[in-house]
Parts: structure tokens; sequence; C-alpha cells
């Protein structure tokens, strides 16, 4: 997430890792808001080869008066609830444990960008992981003229070649701001912009690739990050994060990069959830009856707890 | 009808010949003329009636059917540079005249379409096999902003994602009927399909009668009972949805809902509770089990489709995924009207039901394939090409969709350049030439292009096709006119038969059983404007009064500073009332908020109130600006206030006792208690201008019964005795508190049953603290209050029933 720390994260682990994620939102409404119907998208799954949930926890104050769980269409883990009594806020806490070990990247067997299409075409399949879902324009990550442009000179060679490419260049050419966007931003105008946070450069890097054909999705998580040699790890100072996964033909399937950190997604990533962009994988959505605004508020601690034999 | 050959033997043309000027286009079949100029057999007797009838009894006719159409409030909304507008709807007068023999293999082929249709969508939301077997492109269906996830391996309550179709047709130079597009999201056009068959057989009952055309009334009595059936076996109701009156067909959802019985909602009016649709009533909660849907489903959750829709309502999604609700037509149906799938239906059709298409669609290349793009890009003369994920009809979209043969060089350049670059997201579909309709032009009939819009209802016996529709017709030879948007007109459709027809009606006939049913609950956000549509025509004829006798005044003195006029004008201004205008623009404001309100629920309106009432708002805004202070507006106020008592009398002597009238009742006495009493307190207070208390007599309409009961001039007492504490007059305040008393006490119950509610006994200690009060003790503060207390009383029932 935070830029400098790149360094440090591109030592590669060969050993699995197991963190204890914590997790704080809180919102303060200006007004009392009568109903309400919320859904939140905060807890890690497992996933083979990835990652294994050992167990996690999702919390509510006040209450909610109803409280569904369920997955969503990308395998999601959703939790629906809703609140028929005034309250004045919501805070939401999500603790988990999560033991990460990625496999090391193999040799690169991807295709070239014209044998991707004919492999993408050969995919008869709407499944959640099939990559037809992350080729056309989504409401965060548009195809753009601009930005096609931008990916245009990082095609050459394989997928995931030009994958990595475009990866290190968003990650060169962009400036870490938290305040240049908001989370409404759009993949064009943070490009205009020349910068933003892991979420615009994420649409940034989706759209890019759906502009060259290859299909990209957006993916939410938390980041491990590592406090500055002799400085005490600060309580709360971490953020969600989001990278992006690109499908690199049959024989390389989804491939993760991190174009915050100009990387591909390592055993320091924990992952909560696939989308199309942003959108699909926003921490919570909702629809709130208040005459007032609200006041967000985010805390996260990523905490190492031991090393794990893979 | 024999009539006609006696023309011919005697030889010489008594009667306007019709046909005269009728000029079919070449290699164009027209429905009225064979090809060489001859009637086709259902229409020779019908030309034959027309012209018996002569251009003058014609001309008279048609005018009929517009009348009816402009006192119905007939009117479609269209949207262009100047905002939305409404437009009277465009009656093309002569139907468009189909024999049944050719209706029934019409609707054989759309049965035959609608069934395939079910098994395509019920596919790639379920097993997916057409995908897997290579038969449909994967990428075609993710790339659809209609293919909607979150509904994905959703089976829907009702066991069917489709309920209610439309299919658009068009007869091509062969003579054959070809499908042009399809309609599965939420189909428009039914309602004003009757509409249309109302109002033309107003100009042509005897020939209608005389003909044996087809009734529409079954079909709609068979989709209702189907609805309802649907809707016990899940113990709730049926509702129709709508996006609102902003909407460009919401005359057609209030015209059903009221044709049908159903209520009529808004996204606002449903809530999800424990999983389950509810609508918020007057009486509670209560379950809704079908919701047939007149909006598009992106719009329908905010919370897992449309972010951004103000019109949808939160947990709808939840709701239908755990099969509480059934919508019609399923969400994420609206896939079917994509274009690019018009190319693959053949093929699907035999691999799923080993079938041809007995009702071809216009030829469709998806050009996401490579022959298939070759042979566009290899016909581009011959092609329309369009957007392929479109779900417009090509003839409605000429934005997006171009002729190839009309492109200019660098059009066509550009085109090929993207088809090449983007195929996926292109489809050329063959150019269609429509067959020509008559239509009546001053006095002579010519052809103009039609298309034929075909509805489709599924029944428990499976479906059934209405026998009649909507044909759309050109203003002019061209076919892209006759899209309703851009100025086309709507003509009936009678299916004609050899034989005599089943009668059908709506109505129960007189050897079905009879049960009076009560209505059902009254929505929430009905009874708030019904409230309101109360409370501001009864505040427009209080200011009105004031008005009145404040311009008589003026009109009759020198000195429009009197103290009497100055105190009527500053007691007005707070209110928004400035006397400096004849028309002051907060009356206007009033009139027109009244007009908003009950735009909101028109399905709950006769033609006549919403006529009485449009016409109250249309004459206020004429009298703007025409009408000068003084005797003119003293005449102005008078219409205004003889067309309010006409629009009170209508909903007085027409409305149904029930919930609804009640609250609109308890909007008007709320506020004329508020008015009387504010007014009263004002013009009787100490140090009041002289004349105040006869001007007082004058605005509470009581000077006739002032001098019949007391015997002396107006005084205080007598004026408040009479306008206050007078049980038995219809303007006294203790009038108004004893009518709330009385319509409050027989609202639903709300909280636990025995129970008083909180307005009960709000208006039970105020009706009965007035109603001991001596005239003495009405001072001016005590009036005021009075006032507010009248307002809190709605302040309590909005909190009990509208939240």
């Amino acid at each position: 997430m935070l830029r400098g720390f790149a360094k440090s994260l591109r030592q590669t682990r060969k050993v699995g890792m197991l963190y204890d994620i914590r997790l704080h939102l809180s919102y303060d409404y200006d007004a009392a808001a009568g109903g309400s119907r919320h859904q939140v998208r905060v807890l890690p799954q497992t996933i083979a080869g990835v990652q294994r949930v050992v167990a996690a926890s999702l919390s509510f104050v006040p209450t909610p008066s109803e409280r569904t769980d369920f997955a969503d269409f990308f395998g999601n883990n959703v939790t629906a609830i809703a609140f028929r009594d005034v309250h004045d806020g919501l805070d939401i806490r999500m603790s988990a444990r999560v033991s990460v070990s990625r496999p090391e990247p193999g040799l690169d067997v991807s295709p070239d960008l014209q044998c991707l299409r004919e492999e993408l075409g050969a995919v008869r399949s709407l499944a959640p992981d099939a990559p037809h879902h992350f080729l056309t324009a989504s409401d965060h990550a548009g195809i753009d003229a601009a930005i096609t442009a931008y990916a245009r000179a990082s095609a050459s060679g394989s997928t995931v070649g030009t994958a990595i490419d475009l990866c290190n260049r968003i990650h060169r050419d962009f400036t870490y701001d938290g305040e240049a966007t908001t989370v409404h931003t759009r993949a064009s105008d943070a490009f205009r912009l020349k910068r933003g946070v892991c979420q615009d450069f994420s649409h940034i890097m989706i759209a890019g690739l759906r502009g060259l054909g290859i299909p990209a999705g957006y993916v939410s998580g938390f980041l491990r990050t590592i406090p500055p040699k002799g400085k005490p790890r600060l309580e709360g100072a971490d953020a969600m994060h989001a990278w992006v996964k690109v499908w690199c033909g049959r024989d390389a399937g989804w491939q993760e990069f991190d174009p915050t950190n100009g990387m591909r997604a390592s055993n320091d990533h924990i992952t909560v959830g696939y989308g199309r962009d942003y959108s699909d994988v926003a921490p919570i959505v909702g629809v709130l009856k208040t005459t007032g605004g609200q006041v967000g508020d985010q805390a996260v601690d990523v905490i190492p707890v031991a090393l794990e034999k893979v | 009808m024999a009539k006609g050959n006696q023309k011919k033997i005697r030889g010489k043309p008594l009667r306007h010949s019709l046909l005269e000027h009728y000029q079919p286009i070449d290699g164009v079949v027209d429905e009225m003329v064979d090809a060489s100029g001859n009637p086709r057999p259902a229409w020779a007797p019908f030309i034959e009636a027309l012209e018996e009838l002569g251009p003058e009894k014609l001309g008279q006719r048609f005018a009929r059917a517009d009348q009816y159409l402009r006192d119905a409030g007939v009117y479609y909304r269209v949207y262009d540079k100047a905002g939305a507008n409404e437009r009277e709807w465009p009656l093309a007068h002569i139907p468009l005249l189909i024999e049944d023999k050719e209706w029934a293999e019409i609707s054989a082929g759309l049965v035959q379409r609608a069934d395939l249709f079910e098994e395509i969508v019920a596919d790639i939301y379920g097993p997916n096999r057409l995908i897997e077997k290579g038969i449909l492109p994967a990428g075609l269906i993710a790339a659809s902003p209609e293919y909607l996830r979150p509904i994905a391996d959703t089976r829907p309550a009702s066991g069917h994602f489709l309920h209610f179709c439309a299919f658009e047709l068009g007869r091509g130079p062969d003579g054959s009927w070809w499908v042009l597009g399809d309609r599965t999201q939420a189909p428009s056009g039914a309602g004003f399909a009757l509409e249309n068959r109302v109002a033309t057989t107003r100009a042509l009952s005897d020939i209608y009668g005389e003909m044996h055309v087809h009734r529409l009334a079954g079909f709609f009595r068979r989709f209702r009972d189907a609805l309802i059936g649907m809707a016990k076996e899940n113990d709730g109701r049926v509702a129709i949805l709508t996006p609102g009156p902003l909407n460009e067909t919401y005359y057609e959802h209030a015209y059903i809902a009221r044709y049908l019985g159903i209520m009529l909602l808004e996204g606002e009016d449903l809530t999800v509770s424990g999983g389950k649709l509810m609508v918020r009533t007057v009486s509670g909660l209560m379950p809704i089990s079908v919701l047939w849907r007149r909006l598009d489903a992106a719009f329908a959750d905010p919370l897992e489709l449309r972010p951004d829709s103000q019109i949808g309502t939160p947990g709808l999604v939840e709701a239908i995924r755990r099969g509480a609700v059934s919508t019609v037509n399923a969400l994420g149906s609206g896939l079917m009207e994509t274009r690019a799938l018009l190319a693959f239906l053949p093929k699907i059709s035999r691999a799923l039901r080993g079938e041809e298409l007995l009702l071809p669609s216009v030829a469709t290349w998806w050009c996401g394939q490579d022959s298939e793009r070759r042979h566009v890009l290899a016909n581009l003369d011959r092609m329309v090409v369009g957007p392929a994920l479109s779900t417009r009809l090509a003839f409605e979209d000429d934005d997006q969709t171009r002729l190839g043969s009309a492109l200019t060089p660098e059009e066509r350049t550009a085109l090929i350049a993207r088809i090449e670059s983007d195929g996926g997201g292109f489809v050329g579909q063959e150019a269609v030439t429509l067959s020509t309709t008559p239509v009546y032009v001053g006095g002579w009939l010519e052809p103009r292009p039609a298309s034929l819009r075909v509805y489709l209802a599924r029944t428990p016996e499976g479906w059934t096709v209405m026998p009649g529709g909507f044909a759309r017709v050109g203003l002019s030879l061209d076919p892209t006119a006759i899209a309703m948007q851009r100025g086309g007109q709507a003509a009936d459709v009678w299916v004609v038969s050899d034989r005599p027809v089943e009668r059908e009606t709506l109505l129960p006939q007189e050897h079905d059983s009879f049960a009076r049913t009560m209505p059902g609950s009254l929505p929430s956000r009905a009874a708030e404007n019904l409230t309101w549509l109360g409370r501001y025509i009864e505040r427009s004829e209080d200011t009105v009064r004031i008005l009145r006798a404040y311009h008589v005044r003026l009109a009759e003195t020198s000195d429009p500073d009197m103290p009497l006029l100055a105190d009527v004008r500053d007691y007005l201004e707070p209110f928004g009332i400035d006397l400096e205008a004849a028309i002051p623009p907060g009356l206007i404001g009033t009139l027109d908020s009244a007009v908003y309100s009950a735009g909101q629920i028109r399905d709950r309106f006769s033609p006549d109130g919403w006529l009485a009432l449009k016409d109250l708002s249309k004459t206020i805004h004429q009298f703007a600006t025409t009408v000068a202070p003084g005797d003119d507006a003293t005449r102005a106020m008078t219409v205004m206030l003889r067309k309010l008592a006409g629009f009170s009398g209508l909903l007085h002597e027409n409305m149904y006792r029930f919930t609804g009238w009640r609250f609109l009742e308890i909007g008007r006495r709320i506020e004329r208690g508020i008015q009387i009493a504010r007014t009263l307190a004002r013009l009787t207070r100490s140090g009041a201008p002289d004349g105040s208390l006869d001007m007082m007599l004058e605005i509470g309409d009581s000077v006739m019964t002032h001098r019949r009961q007391y015997p002396v001039r107006a005084g205080r007492r007598t004026v408040i005795d009479l306008l206050a504490l007078d049980p038995l007059n219809p303007r006294s305040i203790l009038f108004q508190l004893e009518r709330l008393k009385a319509e409050i006490g027989l609202l639903p119950s709300v909280g636990p049953e025995g129970h008083m509610s909180v307005a009960a006994k709000e208006i039970l200690q105020l009706n009965t603290a007035i109603a001991v009060m001596e005239p003495s003790e009405m001072s001016a503060e005590v009036l005021d209050d009075l006032a507010t207390e009248i307002g809190n009383l709605y302040n309590s029932l909005a909190k009990a029933y509208f939240g």
C-alpha cells in the first residue's frame, strides 16, 4: 500500500505466512438514521492454492435487526444486515486468522495476445472465474482510449510479460496521493490526474489490460506493511489494499499483480474478494434513511503470528 | 352492405371513394389492398362501411375518438430539449385488420418463440448448457449489461422467468411476418392497446359491431387470474411496480392497475423485512408475493444492482433469491432483448427443441464471429449495423444504428475499421422494408409503414396471445418515423373472423358467483398524497375566498390603502400570498401542488376527477397572465370557486367511502380547521380594522346564515359563535373537528388492539374542549393555538400512517 516499502516486500518468501487481521470500520451519522440496509464484504475467504482462513468473525454495533451471510456471484463472503430502529452510527469489527501460501511463479507459459484471444474464445463457461466476466468495461474500469494507448507500450511478447511491464510502469509513472481521488473515482479520471491510491492504480491497470483484450479483475484485501527499521509497528496504521488479477491464458490461468508496489502478489497479500472492479467488492455498500451525511473511519492491523511451513 | 353493388349496377359512383388516391409503393406489401389494388377480404366490408358514412360523418366520428382520449386523459411522456412533456395519444383512426386465420399462424409462432425464450433464459441463469456446447458465445452474455450476476443460479419462485412478453413484427416484401425485436424486460403498450380499442370503437361502434372482431378483455382477465393464482400459492398479494409519474408510460401503469384492480406501487412503498417483500400500508406491513414490475431490472435494488437508483427497493434481490417473491418478468429477463441473440435463435431452437422457428427473426449476424463479420462487411449496403448488446429496436435507434447504404464514404471507412477491431460490439441486420397500412388524411386513405406489437401472457394453461395489439404507424413513408418518441401514431389492431366471436368482458357475468370484496390495504404513500391533495385543494379554496373578499372591496374603494385592505395584505404575506399580483404566485403554487399530489396516485382517480383538477390548474395559469386586480380579479375568483366546488363535488359524490377517501377528507378538514381558526383570530382580534367581521362572514360563506340566525349586526360574539362553535355550520371549526373525530375513528387501528391511537386521543380532547367553550372565551390567542393544535393532528397521523 505505502510506497517505499516495495523493496522489502519484494524479497520472496518460500514459506507461508500466518496473520492475525483486525479491521475496524466506524461510521457516525450527522442525523440519526431510520431504517437502513447494508452489505459488508470484509471477511477473507479460503482460496485453494492461495490462503486458508483458520478462524474469522464479524460483529456489528448496534446489533442489526437482521443478518444473513451468503456468497455472492464471485464467491465473496457477504454479510447482509438491516436495521429497523433509529441509530446514529455503525461500528463494524472483523478479526481473522489467515495463513497465506502462494505458489512461486513458475516459467512463463502464457501466450502472446493473439493466441490469448483464441484461447479465450475456447473457454465455454460463465463460471465465476471464467475470464469473460473480466474483459469488458465496468463502472470504475471503463475502456478508455488514452489508457489503452498507454498500455499498448507494454504489449509485446507474452501476456504475463505484458502484465508485469504495465504493472511496473504504473508503479513508476503514477504518484501515490491519498487526497487526489475518492472511492468513486473512475480509472479515466485517475489516469489523467496521474495520481491516486491502490484502488485507482488497480483500476488503471485493469482498464489498460482490458483495452488490450486481456481479462483483468480487481482483488480487494489486506497487505502486511513492515515498519521502518527500529520503529514499532503502529496500531491501526494499515489500510485495506487492492491489486489486480490477470487471466494469462489456458495454462498460466489467473495471476495477480500489485501495481501500487510494482510487484506480483506475495504472501503479504491477504485476499478478501474478487470482482470486475471496486464496486463488486466495496467493503460496505448500503442504503440509509437519513437527512444528514456521515463520517467514516477505518483502522486495519495485519499482524504476522509465526512462520508456517509450506 | 348490399348497397355497394347497387353503386356499380347504376354505373354512377354515388359515393366518395376513399381509395381513389391510395397508391401503395412498388415492391412493398400493403395490408389493405392486394398487388392489383383490390381490397383484401377482411378489409372490403370495412372500407365499404367507411365509404357509406362519407367524409363528413367520418370526420365527426374520428373527432369522437379523439374526444374520448382527451376526456380519459390518455397521454404519454415525451422527452425532448424542452424537457419532459405530456403529449396527447396520437391515435391513427383506421385500425389494422388481420384475418384470424393469419393471426393463428402469428400466434403459433410467437408461442413457440416465448417457450424457446423461457428455455434460453433459464439455461443462461442456470446450468449454462448452451454456452458449454458452444451454441452461445460466453463472451456475448458476459458483456451484456442485462446479464445480472446477482440473479445467477436463482430459480424464480414461480418456476418461470417469463410471464408477459411482447414481440414487434413487420411484414416483409414476400408477405410473411418477421420478428423485428423482442420485449421481455417490462413490455409497455398493452394498456394503450386497450385504450386504442375503446377510442376506435367509440368512432366506429356500428362497424365494429357488425364485423366479427376478437375481443381483448379475455386476455387481461386470464393474465390477472394467473397473477392472483401465483400470489395465492405464496400467501401474498399482487402489485404493479412503477418507476413513478415521470416515466413515459406511467399513464398506462395507472390505467392497467385501475383496469385490473391491482395495487400500483413505487419502490419506496416497498421494504424488505425478514427476507420478505412488504408494502407499507396504513394498516402496517403486508406481504407482496408477485410483483409485476414496470421498471428495468437494473433499477430494482440499489444494494445489488445499480447503486444510483432512486426508484428501487433495497433488499429486493435478496427476497428474490430466498424465493419470497416472483417478479414478472424475473429480474435478468431483459437479456433476451439483446439484439445479437437474434443471430443464434435458429440454431438454439434446433438444439433445444429440434424445431425450426415458425416465425423467423429479421436476419442477423453477430460480428464477434469471423465468417459472420466477413459477411456483414461484404454486404454492408444491404445491412443495418448497430450495437450488438443494444436492446432497442433498430428503427428506434437511429443514433447508433445505421443503414449501410446511407453512410458517407468517411463514415463507411470508420465503421468498417470499428467492426474489424471490435467485432463483438456489432451486429448486422438485413435492412427491412415494412408493409404499409392505411391512414386517414384529409378525407382520403393513404399508405403508411407499420409494425405490429403483439402481447403474450403466461397462464397455468400456457401462453395466451392478445388477439389484437398495437400497430405503430408512420406519419410519413419513412419507416424510422414509427417510433412513438419521434412522432409516430398508434392504431388499433382488429383480428377479424368470418364467424361470430366470443364476447368477453372483465366484469363477472350474471351467472358468476357474486361476492362484494373490500378494497385492499392503502399504501402509506398513497394515503399521504391523498391527505395532501385534500389539504392543497382546501387551502386553494380558502385563499380564493379571501382574495375575492379583498378584490370586491378594492374595486369599490378609491383608497387601496384603507386599513382593512392593508390588514389583509399583511395577513396573507407571511403565507406566501402576495397581493401585489391579482393572481398571487403562491396560489398558483398551491394548485400545482394539488395536481402533483394527485399525479402521484393517478390509479386512484377517475378520469373525470383528473380532468377537473387539470382544468383548475390550467385556468389559474391563464388568469395569471390576463386578470387585473379589483373587479376583474373578483370575477376570476368566482370562476375559481365554482370550479373548485365542481371538483369537490366530484370527489364527494363519486369516491368510494373507504380508507383512501377518509385520508382525503381528513386532509380537507384539517386544512379548513386551520384556515378558519387563523383567519378568525386575525379578523376578530381586538383592534381589527372596521369591516373585518363582515369580511370574515363572507370568507366563511356565512353571510346569509348570520342574517337568519342573529337579528343583529355582525358582532364579534355572533361571528365566533357561527364560525367556530356552531356544529351545524359546515364552515365552523367545531364542524371540522366533529368530522375529523368520526373519520379518524374509522381509520385502520395501529398499535395494540383496543388502544386509541395518538391522533384519536388528540382529536377527542380537542373536540371536547371546543364543544363546551363559549364565544367570549375564544380570544385571538386561543384561536391561534387551536390552529396549531389542528396542525399537530396531521403530524400524529403522519407518524402513525405515513412513516
